[in-house]
């Protein structure tokens, strides 16, 4: 099958929309089928072969935090020539509705159209101005697919119509396998937490772990928190006080370290405050073998099946917090028996299913001359049940 | 007025009077582009239905389920093939060959039921030990494969032809599109309601037998 896969969102920049576009486009590519990635990018940024570059990235501010776009009349006729030379049996847009490379393949493209929602949080007030404008374009999806309940229910709410939910796809068994480091292991007296995630942004919540901190240090004083993430720690650090000396800031880690540090550490912490339509990292955690500790949100609360997988505190409560990090890390054994359950839960996410599901609905959108002609299946049919009634017979 | 003046308004309404038509022109192809989606989602959903329905059959008759198993999903799975069989889709939108009962939609509304019918029997049938049981033989895993994917495709082509006959139904309850009849004759379409819950222990990417 040809697929022509579209990322509104520079590949440079870490996000969750690239990543599960770049390991879809590589887990469909493995698979045998041609795929071809558009993506903002300057000519002069390295690209993986199967992504084109669609020219200069610009950083905007959409939807509630900066992202790097193409948008203009050059990126509009490379997306046309893409689209024109790529001659796809399928164009699959991620979140068609921002103002970059996606919302021109929807407006341009010819083939039938599969869109992915990936946001739990659209602004209505940007969404309602916006929608006379795209909402023709949109009715050329032929097929949507929402990453997760939340992101469903926004796009039903604020766009009518329905969607299939597929969940972001996790490489379960690079985390399940990937080499546990010494330094980021947690002893009984000095038991590590992780945090994983922009320090600066304040959804991701670093200030409620940091608020958790110094109780936490009253009972465990051993206690090491890893923080890794880009962005500005000033805010935390005054925060912190002197709760400083049991955090480290790791900065900006690569996929390899990640998955180590989640292996590693006692329990991973999630205690994001909002904007989260799915929870990929608490996937990964849990596809490490670790426990989680995350907030009561919704995508979360679903992630964690209500509690079962993981503990679930009142979101932007320090003080529950706490109480929830202390009880597990006071019981080893619940704590194995959390994160095993967990670890059992995620293999629906993992690569193999998800790409699996994703290509069972590009075969729906597909012109049904595509697939196997109905009278040659039931012929079929009628011969295997003549033979089958011989058989008896006999 | 004088004479630049009428010069000005007849410009207005020929201004006027292109963007109406401008307009009007763009909400006919978005219909156009409406209704032929809603006709290749229905033919997708028609596909899986069938080809579950066919599937189910075969399975029944396989001997690999015990007889009152085979009976029950034999009845469900042959009147579902029967009423899909005749549900073929007319080609030009023209009126089907032999149309009982009033279209109103672009599958048969009769058709709900009896796909109802086969998704509890084949969840009555189907349950987890049966799964297995069946699997261990390769051909009866050929089936099951088959027929998880089958149950998988029919749920998303169901909810792709309900999206898209909501969204034409919207864009059809304009009053401007219902003034001015752009619909043409154009069927008002409607959703397909039924139970495409599959069963619990069927598995919908259950890879086939290495053969």
């Amino acid at each position: 099958m040809r697929v022509g896969i579209v990322c509104p969102y520079s590949l440079d920049v870490p996000g969750g929309v690239q990543f599960h576009v770049r390991d879809l486009a590589e887990h469909l590519i493995a698979a045998g089928h041609h795929v071809s990635v558009l993506a903002p990018a300057d000519d002069d940024t390295p690209v993986p072969a199967y992504v084109e570059a669609a020219g200069r990235a610009v950083p905007v501010k959409y939807n509630g935090s900066v992202a790097r776009v193409s948008f203009g009349p050059v990126s509009n006729a490379r997306v046309r020539r893409w689209l024109t030379d790529g001659d796809f049996d399928v164009v699959h847009i991620h979140e068609p509705i921002t103002p970059s490379l996606s919302l021109l393949a929807l407006w341009n493209a010819t083939e039938p159209i599969v869109a992915t929602f990936h946001t739990a949080n659209l602004r209505s007030r940007a969404m309602q101005a916006a929608y006379p404008v795209v909402r023709p374009a949109l009715e050329k999806i032929s097929a949507r697919i929402a990453v997760s309940e939340d992101a469903r229910r926004t796009l039903v709410d604020h766009l009518g119509g329905d969607a299939v939910v597929i969940p972001n796809g996790v490489y379960v068994d690079a985390f399940a396998s990937a080499p546990v480091r010494e330094q980021w292991t947690g002893t009984p007296d000095a038991p590590t937490l992780a945090f994983l995630g922009r320090i600066d942004e304040p959804r991701k919540g670093l200030h409620v772990l940091c608020a958790a901190v110094p109780a936490l240090l009253e009972k465990w004083p051993g206690l090491r928190v890893l923080v890794a993430g880009r962005g500005d720690r000033d805010d935390a650090l005054e925060q912190l006080g002197p709760a400083l000396r049991a955090v480290e800031f790791l900065g900006a880690v690569t996929d390899e370290e990640k998955a180590s540090l989640l292996r590693s550490v006692d329990v991973y912490v999630a205690p994001h405050t909002g904007g989260e339509s799915f929870g990929i990292v608490l996937v990964e955690a849990m596809s490490a073998g670790t426990c989680v500790v995350a907030s009561r949100l919704g995508a979360f609360r679903r992630v964690l099946d209500d509690g079962s997988l993981g503990l679930l505190f009142p979101t932007g409560d320090a003080a529950a917090l706490v109480d929830a990090i202390d009880s597990v890390l006071a019981d080893p054994a619940r704590r194995k028996s959390l994160a095993e359950a967990g670890h059992a839960a995620v293999r629906r996410y993992d690569w193999s299913v998800v790409a699996q599901d994703i290509l069972a609905v590009y075969e729906t959108v597909l012109t049904p001359a595509g697939s196997e002609p109905l009278e040659d299946r039931n012929s079929v049919v009628e011969a295997r049940l003549r033979r089958l009634i011989s058989r008896w017979r006999a | 007025m004088t004479g630049e003046d009428w010069l000005t308004v007849a410009l207005a309404v020929l201004l006027f009077v292109g963007v109406v038509a401008w307009y009007l022109a763009s909400l006919a192809s978005r219909l156009d582009r409406l209704h032929h989606r809603v006709e290749s989602a229905g033919a997708a959903l028609d596909n899986q239905l069938l080809r579950r329905a066919a599937t189910s059959r075969v399975l029944a008759g396989s001997g690999l389920l015990d007889p009152a198993s085979s009976l029950l999903l034999a009845g469900a799975a042959s009147e579902a093939v029967a009423v899909g069989e005749a549900d073929t889709l007319p080609d030009d939108g023209g009126p089907p060959p032999d149309a009982a009962e009033p279209r109103d939609g672009t599958l048969n509304r009769a058709r709900e039921e009896f796909e109802s019918d086969l998704s509890q029997a084949l969840r009555a049938t189907l349950t987890a030990d049966v799964v297995e049981d069946v699997s261990a033989d390769p051909y009866g895993r050929d089936l099951l494969a088959d027929l998880g994917a089958a149950c998988w495709r029919a749920t998303l082509a169901r909810r792709f032809y309900n999206d898209a006959v909501s969204t034409a139904r919207r864009l059809r309850g304009k009053r401007l599109v219902r003034w001015t009849r752009l619909a043409g004759r154009a069927r008002w379409p409607r959703t397909f309601e039924m139970d495409d819950e599959p069963p619990a222990g069927l598995p919908r990417n259950l890879s086939p037998s290495p053969s």
